[in-house]
């Protein structure tokens, strides 16, 4: 059962070095103002450091462009200095985009509209983050209680 | 007609854990839904900031009652290579032993429940009695059922001795004659194909935007595999094939899992057969340095990721995991789009919901 139709769709085929030979490479030259920098992580991960302002038109041309449409999840999470969150893509291998929020301007613009798979993770980065993510069509309450009024559960509690 | 809202849930009629639909409907179409999650977070992410590298093994486990395994798994290649450990060859081929039965476990419960849900108790219970036989293979392995406890950081704490790994090779020959009729009923019981052809489809183009993964994203055409696109031991040296279909509805989400159960139990006999000698861990230390790691193994729902940031102390600063059905979750208000209200509970049996998963 693996004979496949030739749809119209244009499916990624998932290659395990494509990432590090074709598509970061092609990243750093169409954006070489808004990728900071280039680094390995375990296992089989690249991440790319970008900047706030990039990352929107960096995700549309990684999905549009490079037909990398997969975003696995994003991670948020609090580090000294604001709020730093990963965008998780994997092709064969994993690229992670990564991006530092100042904790006095924490919003972003969202990917929504590109990759609608997105809407939960980002809905979840509100919730548990308190960040925002500007254009979000449905920034409703997911996974805290409707009663909910404490702060963000996941940020360092500060006395 | 007058259009109406159906709240289904959180305590829900077919589902065994809670999740709550809204279902719009006029007449017996289904025209929107609106899902909302949250009913069993029980803020793991959060609690693994407080546990040990050890504890969180235990921790994790509890992620999900039907993969316990891929969890522990995931979180400890993470913490390992964290750690700089290399499991030994013999660990790394008795992890991919228990996720393969697990996998097993998995799709022949799942077909189980879909066959019920559909009112085909037969189907059912002939699943489910077969499932007994890697339930119990997994049982003697490691003394659970379900929650196997099997993974440290560092390799695996059970060993197999030549006396279990023959006993184990007949009992997969049994299943495997169990499966190949699973797999005869799905693709020739007019009254299954009835039920699901055509129902919940989700197109090659929706599958990608939505970045579905696991058997629905293959039964939508997307050729992914992690265990083949990702080759790490012990897959790398296993001859496997990946299943996908292109009709994308519940039906070709049946026939990818079931012959991929057929698949799994070849993979258990080539791991079994091909055994490597040698030590099944090694000694870990109890603190990780600074640093970080991404991990993702194709579980029985499909890509499962972790994300793990040390900061040199006994415990984590982040754990972050991605279960795989929050991505199958956010299709359903296309699946569940123009469909008739009867087929609502095929729709959702269809894409293999765990709520606990993905609720954390």
């Amino acid at each position: 059962m693996t004979a496949r139709r030739d749809s119209a769709v244009d499916l990624p085929h998932y290659d395990a070095s494509a990432i590090e030979q074709q598509v970061v490479p092609a990243l750093q030259e169409a954006f070489p103002d808004d990728i900071e920098d280039v680094r390995a992580m375990p296992v089989d991960e690249t991440v790319v450091m970008v900047s706030v302002a990039g990352l929107r038109e960096i995700v549309g041309h990684l999905v549009e462009v490079l037909n990398v449409p997969h975003l696995s999840t994003i991670t948020g999470q609090e580090v000294d200095g604001g709020v730093d969150l990963l965008y998780h893509f994997w092709h064969g291998s994993g690229l992670t985009l990564r991006v530092l929020l100042p904790l006095d301007a924490l919003e972003i613009a969202t990917v929504t509209d590109i990759i609608p798979g997105a809407a939960f993770y980002e809905r979840e980065i509100v919730e548990m983050l308190g960040v925002t993510f500007v254009g979000h069509q449905d920034p409703l309450r997911l996974f805290l209680p409707d009663d909910w009024d404490g702060p963000p559960p996941l940020r360092k509690e500060r006395s | 007609m007058r259009r109406i809202t159906i709240p289904i849930g959180p305590q829900h009629p077919l589902l065994k854990e809670p999740v709550s639909f809204l279902l719009d409907v006029e007449g017996e179409q289904v025209l929107d839904s609106v899902l909302r999650l949250g009913y069993v977070h029980r803020g793991i992410e959060r609690l693994a900031q407080e546990r040990s590298y050890v504890q969180i093994v235990h921790l994790v486990e509890r992620v999900c009652g039907i993969c316990s395994h891929v969890h522990t798994t995931t979180y400890c290649k993470a913490v390992e290579s964290l750690m700089g450990l290399e499991v030994p060859e013999r660990g790394v081929y008795l992890r991919a032993l228990l996720c393969e039965l697990e996998r097993i476990h998995s799709h022949m419960l799942w077909l189980g429940v879909l066959a019920m849900n559909m009112g085909f108790d037969t189907v059912f219970m002939y699943a489910w009695r077969d499932r007994e036989i890697v339930l119990d293979m997994m049982e003697d392995l490691s003394g659970g059922r379900v929650s196997h406890a099997v993974n440290i950081i560092g390799g695996v704490r059970i060993d197999l001795d030549e006396e279990q790994r023959k006993d184990m090779l007949a009992r997969l020959a049994q299943l495997e004659q169990q499966v190949h009729r699973a797999k005869d009923v799905v693709e020739h019981e007019r009254s299954l194909r009835a039920r699901t052809e055509g129902i919940g489809i989700l197109t090659p183009e929706q599958a990608k935007q939505y970045c579905v993964v696991g058997p629905v994203a293959r039964a939508s055409g997307l050729d992914m595999d992690l265990r083949r696109d990702m080759p790490h031991l012990p897959y790398s040296e296993l001859d496997f094939e990946v299943i996908t279909h292109d009709a994308g509805d519940v039906w070709a989400r049946t026939l990818v899992r079931v012959l991929e159960t057929v698949e799994s139990v070849r993979l258990c006999r080539q791991i079994l057969e091909n055994l490597p000698d040698g030590p099944v861990s090694v000694r870990a230390k109890r603190r990780a340095p600074e640093g970080e790691a991404v991990t993702r193994t194709e579980a029985p729902r499909g890509e499962v990721i972790y994300y793990v940031r040390g900061d040199g102390s006994e415990s984590p600063a982040r754990l972050k995991i991605r279960t795989p059905t929050l991505t199958t979750l956010i299709t359903l208000p296309e699946q569940l789009r123009n469909v008739a209200v009867a087929d609502v509970s095929v729709v959702l049996s269809g894409v293999d919901l765990c709520i606990a998963c993905a609720d954390r």
